[in-house]
């Protein structure tokens, strides 16, 4: 029994290709790689070749994803170096790991060593031929290394994208119409089904076509239960989305911090798409373990009393990991105060997951008045359940409305225009861009949160907050380099037929598709790694030739002084 | 050979429409001889429905706006019609012009959104240049955005012109199928019968309103061009108001 940590080998450039200038940052596309033991993990291999030496099979138990597969075969290829005959199995699912050995797959290690290859290409000749282009331009970017990642340029760019919509956005003024009604002692307002126009004049006619009709008609009243849903088991995405909205935690502290409580055997392994519960799990009998706590004891014991539901399922199951929850209860005594926030948000919206959802009831009235139609609703809580322990989620019972029949017709006290003004966005905040990179198909779970920290450590996005106390938020807003790089190289491509710009999600979520064909098999590695090259090499070859773009657009905003 | 009067009395009864006897006249003159009258009473009305009806249409006292139409002291009235009238422009007052001008943009750079998700709309690998090709789009996305990117909230703001010229403000009070920015090209021709005016606006809703069809071409393809600069147009007055 021996372990490993993380990927055994690293793969590189032949050393003549090493230097910045010993070749042109394009050689790169195709110059000799190898793959070599890393400098640190060299005892590690050397301690598998022993061990393989005395034993007659090896049993592999990485993580079940691509990822642990493909340390799986770096494992297996030192110990065949010690041991030709040593017989290979591997875990195939954690909970019954040990009990059905099966082959490691080498499609999806091949796509993870075709991933590596590509990022190491792609990354290379980007980074030198970019850096050695640019350090020329500005004095601020002298010493600097101006990085490319196939992931980090797009995460940028939705950064970039979204300041852009804030900088450039225009304030307009709307018209609305609002109606109330005093009845019963309680002022109803109604809100317009237009919601607002940008027309004055049309609103203003229509307020006088409502008022010319005098008496407003009831059209709609309709009672009916309302629920909000307890949330779903929870994944890494969600954690790293909801942790940093709710704890204000960046998301690779988030996920440092969830590694953490997972070492020390608190909670669940934290990297995981599944948002639906095995139906081997006893979650019972997890629910009983947070019976000693001081906070939510209480609850866990009410919900063991008869008021346990079973999780409802979401879409994703990666087969590999069931969702994050709490293993073992532990004393807050035990942890660090970020630690105390992730263990008690998972534990919470464990115990969420298992109670049943809040209930309601829901009125909605609709009235005519004139030839608009306007609408109030009002809600009542009638059973928090989840919500108790959920204490991130909110939903309040709002004033409660008086009665209205069907049909009845009514002078409304008061009907006026009110005026507004559009807003601008805001910057983009850690969870949402969480959430594109996701859609987007850029980064795994896994890497997501390395992605964001790589580009504020580039300096190419800086972390602003917003706001004070419960309200503060931190948005992220591009440095003067990273809105340069982003407009330099749309502009590389601008007016290019199909180039796509490298700020852009769709070449790598392309790529990304292509790293599915090798796991189903359709594709072999090979070509896989030929037809993204040269994906990447076609913007290479336009960059090259277009520097002058990314030039300019670096000089417009580093040596520029800034206006204000 | 059909007569003038045959075919203008055909489009009259299947349309409304009362066709100037000069324009028909000419029109007849240039068309080929010993063709069907049916045939050539399509070929007229689809002339029609491509035409200026300034110069088209016979102006009936009936047929027309009455002059002071815009006249915002008028609370309401009625006119009674049926006027035909031809499409000069149409906005969507639901939405504010920076949200299209941002919409215009994402289908200038092949863009779509679906949700969180950016979709690339143009067909990689396709010769076409983008703009243009808005049914194409990679991803088979369902219900992808049209090119317009215009999200249709509406209601929308027409102006619109009789035969005689006299223009009017119209609002689509109720959604009325057929009006959008993608569907309702400039010069499209229409019939109100029995349509409101208050202050100075047409009231439009499905009772009074009939989409005859047709574009007038040499007007559509400049609204088309035109109409982020426009819209970027009317932001920056806007602004000055404000200042």
């Amino acid at each position: 029994m021996t372990s490993v940590l993380g990927h055994l080998t690293g793969l590189e450039f032949d050393r003549q290709y090493k230097g910045w200038m010993s070749c042109p940052p394009g050689a790169l596309f195709e110059a000799p790689v190898q793959e070599d033991v890393d400098k640190d993990k060299k005892p590690i291999a050397d301690n598998i070749r022993n061990q393989a030496k005395y034993s007659k099979a090896l049993f592999i138990w990485t993580d079940c994803d691509r990822e642990g597969e493909h340390i799986g075969a770096e494992v297996r290829n030192q110990a065949k170096a010690g041991n030709a005959r040593i017989e290979v199995k591997r875990a195939s699912h954690v909970l019954q790991a040990a009990r059905e050995p099966v082959e490691l797959d080498e499609f999806q290690a091949n796509a993870v060593a075709a991933r590596i290859e590509l990022d190491l290409r792609i990354g290379a000749a980007f980074t030198r031929l970019q850096t050695l282009q640019l350090q020329a331009v500005s004095a601020v970017l002298k010493e600097k290394v101006i990085s490319y990642g196939s992931c980090q340029f797009p995460t940028l760019g939705f950064v970039v994208d979204r300041y852009l919509r804030v900088q450039n956005f225009k304030a307009e003024t709307f018209w609305s119409i609002k109606v109330m009604l005093s009845r019963e002692g309680k002022k109803v307002n109604f809100l317009w089904k237009r919601v607002h126009l940008f027309d004055r004049a049309a609103v203003t006619m229509m307020l006088e076509r409502c008022l010319m009709a005098k008496q407003a008609r009831v059209t709609k009243v309709n009672q009916k239960p309302k629920s909000k849903w307890r949330p779903l088991p929870l994944t890494t995405v969600d954690l790293q989305m909801m942790g940093s909205r709710f704890l204000r935690l960046d998301s690779q502290t988030i996920m440092k911090v969830a590694e953490a409580l997972y070492t020390k055997g608190y909670i669940s392994y934290p990297r995981t798409e599944t948002d639906q519960f095995d139906k081997a799990i006893d979650l019972k009998k997890l629910v009983e373990k947070q019976f000693p706590d001081n906070q939510w004891g209480q609850y866990a014991k009410d919900l063991i009393d008869g008021k346990f539901r079973t999780p409802r399922s979401g879409r994703n199951n990666d087969k590999a990991h069931p969702p994050i929850h709490p293993v073992c209860w532990v004393s807050p005594s035990q942890l660090n105060a970020n630690e105390k926030k992730v263990y008690e948000f998972v534990v919470r919206r464990f115990l969420a997951c298992c109670s049943d959802d809040a209930k309601g009831q829901g009125t909605d009235i609709e009235i005519q008045y004139g030839e608009e139609f306007f609408h109030a609703s009002g809600l009542i809580v009638l059973e928090r359940n989840y919500l108790d322990v959920y204490v991130y989620d909110k939903w309040e019972s709002s004033q409660q409305l008086p009665n209205f029949e069907r049909g009845e017709m009514f002078e409304p006290t008061e009907a006026n225009i009110s005026e507004g003004k559009t807003t601008a966005p805001n910057y983009l905040t850690e969870p949402e861009l969480i959430g594109l990179m996701d859609a987007n198909g850029i980064g795994t779970d896994a890497t997501m949160a390395e992605h964001i920290a790589k580009i504020k450590e580039r300096e190419y996005v800086v972390v602003h907050p917003r706001g004070s106390g419960r309200s503060k938020v931190e948005e992220l807003i591009p440095t003067r380099l990273g809105v340069a790089l982003v407009e330099g190289y749309d502009n590389v491509v601008a007016g290019l037929p199909n180039s796509i710009s490298l700020s852009k999600p769709f070449l790598r979520k392309e790529m990304e598709l292509r790293m599915l064909e090798i796991c189903a098999g359709s594709k072999s590695r090979q070509e896989v790694v030929q037809q993204s090259l040269d994906m990447y090499r076609e913007v290479f070859i336009h960059t090259q030739r277009r520097i002058e773009m990314l030039k300019a657009a670096c000089r417009k905003y580093l040596n520029e002084q800034p206006a204000s | 050979m059909a007569n003038a009067e045959q075919i203008a009395a055909q489009i009259l009864s299947t349309k409304s429409l009362c066709v100037s006897s000069s324009w028909l006249n000419t029109f007849l003159a240039s068309s080929q001889r010993n063709v069907p009258a049916s045939a050539l009473t399509k070929t007229a009305l689809f002339r029609v429905l491509a035409s200026d009806i300034r110069q088209s249409l016979a102006t009936n006292p009936t047929s027309l706006f009455p002059i002071d139409i815009s006249d915002p002291a008028v609370q309401e009235r009625r006119i009674p019609g049926p006027i035909p009238v031809q499409v000069l422009d149409i906005e969507d007052i639901g939405t504010s012009l920076w949200s299209q001008v941002e919409a215009i943009e994402r289908v200038e750079r092949g863009e779509a959104i679906r949700g969180r998700e950016i979709v690339r709309t143009v067909n990689v690998g396709d010769d076409n240049e983008g703009t243009e090709n808005e049914s194409s789009n990679n991803t088979g996305a369902a219900g992808a955005p049209s090119a317009s990117g215009s999200s249709g909230s509406g209601p929308h703001r027409l102006i619109l012109q009789d035969a005689n010229g006299t223009k009017a403000v119209a609002i689509e009070m109720q959604c009325i199928e057929g009006i959008s920015l993608e569907k309702l090209p400039i010069g499209a021709k229409i019939l109100l019968r029995n349509a409101t005016v208050a202050r100075g606006m047409v009231l439009l809703n499905p009772n009074c309103y009939t989409l005859l069809g047709g574009k007038i071409e040499a007007l559509d393809k400049p609204w088309k061009e035109g109409r982020k600069a426009r819209l970027l147009q009317r932001i920056d007055s806007m602004g000055s108001e404000a200042n």
